[in-house]
């Protein structure tokens, strides 16, 4: 076939290292922001067990309070910024071209710089442990704990600078996403012939660009209160401390749906391939997505009822809140009934995909209890409050990153995953979780805040924080034994083929893994299964869809009204054009790192931000200047 | 095989979204994320000035309107130059791209030097009165704006000038213009906050 002689006839690479240092190839920045990001999980998850294990026994001494607050503060700001948020772009990198059939980003270019922003700021904000210490003040760092007074020291500037360059990097990267989705999408895939792994990218990009900057001007404003001296979050200068909160909640709770909304699309993707159904209530998979992205920017003050908000404010967010669930459960029933008399095939992929099912649901449950006011008021600050978000967070997003990770391994890599290995890191994924979590519902309502480094004997607490390690332990195992199989099946595991999983969607038609152009040819797109359509023939689905047939004539096919014309350019002896390889360039690095350097320069030296900045313009001016005309 | 069968040769395929091209949905969008950094800014002020239940109400300084007015005019003059420079290139005349460019760049340079002025004879700082923070971050950040907005179009000049641009390839300086526009309407709106009411 033509993809192999090409394949060969590529130019060699002088270098592996430099390869994937230059490389604007979609695939391969999304092969590092996996690895890049599951190494963070690596590290956070360490942070979780040291905590595990000083609150394995009452008084313990492991810890002290310093260091107990730097880490839980780590823990949390890793997990969520650069950990799963970053791990979903790692997928929807890899994934969304594929699925839609395009042969790259909109934006190559800018898709590596935001790899190397995400890495860059995650080094940064790991350099404050080398630096006197890393910032202590949790993840959500609220004022006015964070202004000079009570936090002197440089490591609450690690953690505002760390979050400014994650920021870009995460801006740029829904900007991508976004022109990506809209603009390139093979013939024939309007809107409702998207994969829902595609949709929830898509709302999931709207949320990061309205988000994000919202976090960015916080994180900003607390700059100035210690460096400048301004009063933002200081009542005495006039300002105010709440407006950290509305700042940065009105960022964290579309955050939140950040993290969740590309874990549906997954989940959305597995079950019905290993259902042998197609999707049950495409639309209402879709379309309750949007009504979640919408709805995530009319609740972030339920994060904020212990403040004293006026009553009417409290009855509107506890309202919005509770209405979140509805779209929420409407995509769990749809993904029940696509379950229903399905043929089931328990891959472990399956296995984490049922399981998100039903440990995402008792977090989505308690989210409705806690947005209950004087409930709050009870369970707020307590272990209850963190057994919810880790059944949102770890119940829901993790399972679904692992699920992923067994689906499209074969994919990624050309070789299965063991699926052996895989039930033994699903069984103890189940159990370490539920014997870690669960019993912190228990514990916050019997009044342990969260938090606190150590405890007292006599509540009681310490049989139920000794399981809770316990779980954490096992939980630990799984993660090792995940990592085992993924080194082993590298080397060893079975070929996987180009379609392992009788799957339907696009990025299956495409050897495994993917040449750089990823397609040379590609089935036409008629429905939301096109190589269902492909290999049934005699029961395509565009002739049944009655709704299919009128989305067709959405916008994506004004363009394409006839055949596609090849590109002008070089082409084989047959005629058929030469696959444009993806480009290396170094410019988006530069200024990258030069950003980096000016942001550290914040810190220790005017000098170094001048030179950083100077460094940064001139990478822009060659980046643009070099970029090739489409 | 019916004729769904029939394989479809993959290209970068461009739909154009609304008839405009991937490089315009992706400058647009970045205008916009630059646009919710100043609205979540301004939402700040608005929060400190009429509706935090912490902060007592805002003390404002006198404010002196005759220099700021003037600045207005300069920078929403040097807007319709860049429009008219922008407009050139419709025929490829970029004698008047660059010339425009010029009068924008050196009307833009007049408004900072305005701002500075400003600045500097302010009764207020940024760190005596919570009006003086919001003043300087929001007019300082606008400021940036306009600074790297001239510098924008300065390189775009010099490419002109080394004959780049033409009716057919001219989307950077739609892109530079339309920086410029943004900064402009910005300004508007800051004005209207920081100044008018």
């Amino acid at each position: 076939m033509a993809a192999t002689t090409i394949a060969t006839a590529a130019p060699a690479t002088q270098s592996r290292f430099l390869a994937w240092v230059g490389t604007t190839d979609h695939k391969r920045i999304g092969v590092l922001y996996l690895c890049t990001t599951f190494a963070f999980f690596l590290i956070g998850g360490v942070e979780a067990l040291l905590m595990r294990l000083q609150l394995a026994v009452a008084d313990n001494r492991l810890l002290g309070p310093d260091a107990y607050n730097q880490i839980f503060t780590m823990h949390g700001t890793t997990m969520i910024f650069l950990f799963l948020m970053p791990i979903l772009v790692g997928f929807g990198n890899y994934l969304v071209p594929l699925m839609i059939g395009a042969r790259d980003m909109a934006f190559p270019r800018l898709n590596m710089f935001s790899y190397w922003l995400l890495l860059f700021g995650g080094l940064f904000l790991y350099t404050s442990f080398l630096a006197g210490g890393a910032p202590d003040v949790g993840w959500f760092g609220y004022a006015p704990l964070t202004v000079t007074i009570f936090s002197p020291n440089r490591n609450i500037d690690f953690w505002i600078l760390g979050l400014e360059l994650l920021g870009v990097s995460s801006i740029a990267g829904s900007i991508n996403f976004l022109a990506t989705i809209l603009g390139l999408r093979a013939p024939g895939m309007s809107a409702g012939r998207m994969p829902l792994f595609v949709w929830m990218t898509l709302v999931t990009a709207v949320l990061t660009l309205l988000a994000m900057p919202s976090l960015s001007v916080a994180a900003a404003l607390l700059f100035l209160d210690r460096h400048l001296g301004t009063g933002f979050y200081s009542a005495a200068a006039g300002g105010d401390p709440l407006l950290w909160q509305h700042l940065f909640w009105a960022f964290g709770h579309p955050e939140v749906y950040i993290l969740i909304l590309p874990a549906f699309g997954i989940i959305s993707e597995v079950v019905p391939v290993f259902s042998r159904k197609p999707l049950f209530g495409y639309y209402m998979v879709a379309y309750s997505g949007v009504a979640i992205g919408f709805l995530s920017f009319l609740v972030w003050a339920h994060h904020m009822f212990a403040v004293g908000l006026p009553l009417t404010a409290q009855v509107f967010f506890a309202a919005s809140s509770m209405t979140i669930a509805v779209p929420t459960a409407i995509k769990i029933f749809n993904w029940i009934a696509t379950m229903w008399h399905g043929t089931l095939r328990l891959t472990a992929a399956m296995h984490f995909a049922i399981g998100f099912i039903g440990n995402f649901l008792i977090g989505g449950l308690s989210g409705v209890m806690v947005a209950v006011v004087p409930f709050d008021w009870q369970a707020t600050d307590s272990y209850f409050i963190v057994a919810h978000m880790h059944y949102v967070m770890f119940g829901g997003s993790m399972l679904a990153v692992f699920a992923g990770a067994y689906y499209w391994f074969p994919k990624i890599t050309g070789r299965r995953l063991s699926e052996r290995l895989g039930i033994v890191h699903v069984l103890l994924t189940f159990v370490g979780f539920n014997l870690t979590f669960f019993p912190m519902h228990l514990l916050g309502l019997l009044g342990m805040p969260r938090r606190v480094y150590t405890y007292a004997p006599d509540p009681g607490w310490e049989p139920i924080n000794f399981a809770q390690t316990v779980g954490a332990v096992i939980l630990g195992v799984g993660v090792l034994v995940f990592l085992v199989n993924v080194f082993r099946s590298l080397r060893t595991g079975e070929r996987a083929g180009n379609d392992p999983w009788d799957a339907w969607t696009l990025e299956w038609a495409t050897t495994s893994p993917p040449p750089p152009w990823n397609f040379i040819t590609h089935p036409p797109v008629r429905s939301a299964r096109p190589l269902w359509d492909l290999k049934h023939p005699e029961d395509p689905d565009w002739k049944r869809s009655r709704s299919d047939s009128r989305v067709g004539v959405a916008h994506g096919s004004q363009v394409d009204s006839g055949q596609p014309s090849p590109p002008p350019g070089p082409s084989y002896s047959d005629g058929s054009p030469l696959p444009e390889l993806p480009e290396r360039t170094y410019w988006p690095l530069l200024l990258a790192a030069a950003l980096v350097a000016a942001l550290v320069g914040v810190l220790v030296h005017v000098a170094l931000v001048a030179a950083g900045l100077v460094v940064a313009g001139y990478a822009l001016l060659g980046w643009l200047l070099s970029e090739r005309p489409r | 095989m019916s004729a769904s069968g029939a394989a479809v040769p993959a290209t970068q395929h461009h739909v154009a979204p609304f008839g405009k091209s991937l490089d315009w949905w992706g400058f647009v969008l970045f205008l916009v994320s630059e646009a919710l950094l100043f609205l979540y800014l301004i939402t700040a002020y608005v929060y400190l000035r009429w509706l935090s239940p912490v902060s007592p109400p805002m003390a404002l300084p006198d404010r002196e309107l005759t220099l700021p007015s003037i600045n207005t005019a300069i920078l929403l003059g040097s807007g319709v130059v860049a429009h008219w420079a922008n407009t050139g290139l419709d025929r490829d005349d970029r004698r008047r791209l660059a010339g425009g460019f010029v009068a924008t760049i050196a009307l833009g340079l007049l408004f900072l030097a305005g701002q500075g002025y400003e600045y500097t004879h302010a009764s207020f700082t940024p760190q005596n009165s919570i009006y003086g923070a919001c003043f300087f971050t929001l007019t300082g950040l606008h400021g940036l704006h306009v600074a790297f907005g001239a510098a924008f179009l300065l390189v775009l000049l010099l490419r002109v000038r080394a004959g780049a641009f033409s009716s057919e390839h001219r989307f950077p300086v739609q892109a530079g213009t339309l920086y410029w526009h943004f900064v402009d309407a910005v300004w508007v709106a800051l004005f209207v906050l920081l100044y008018l009411i």
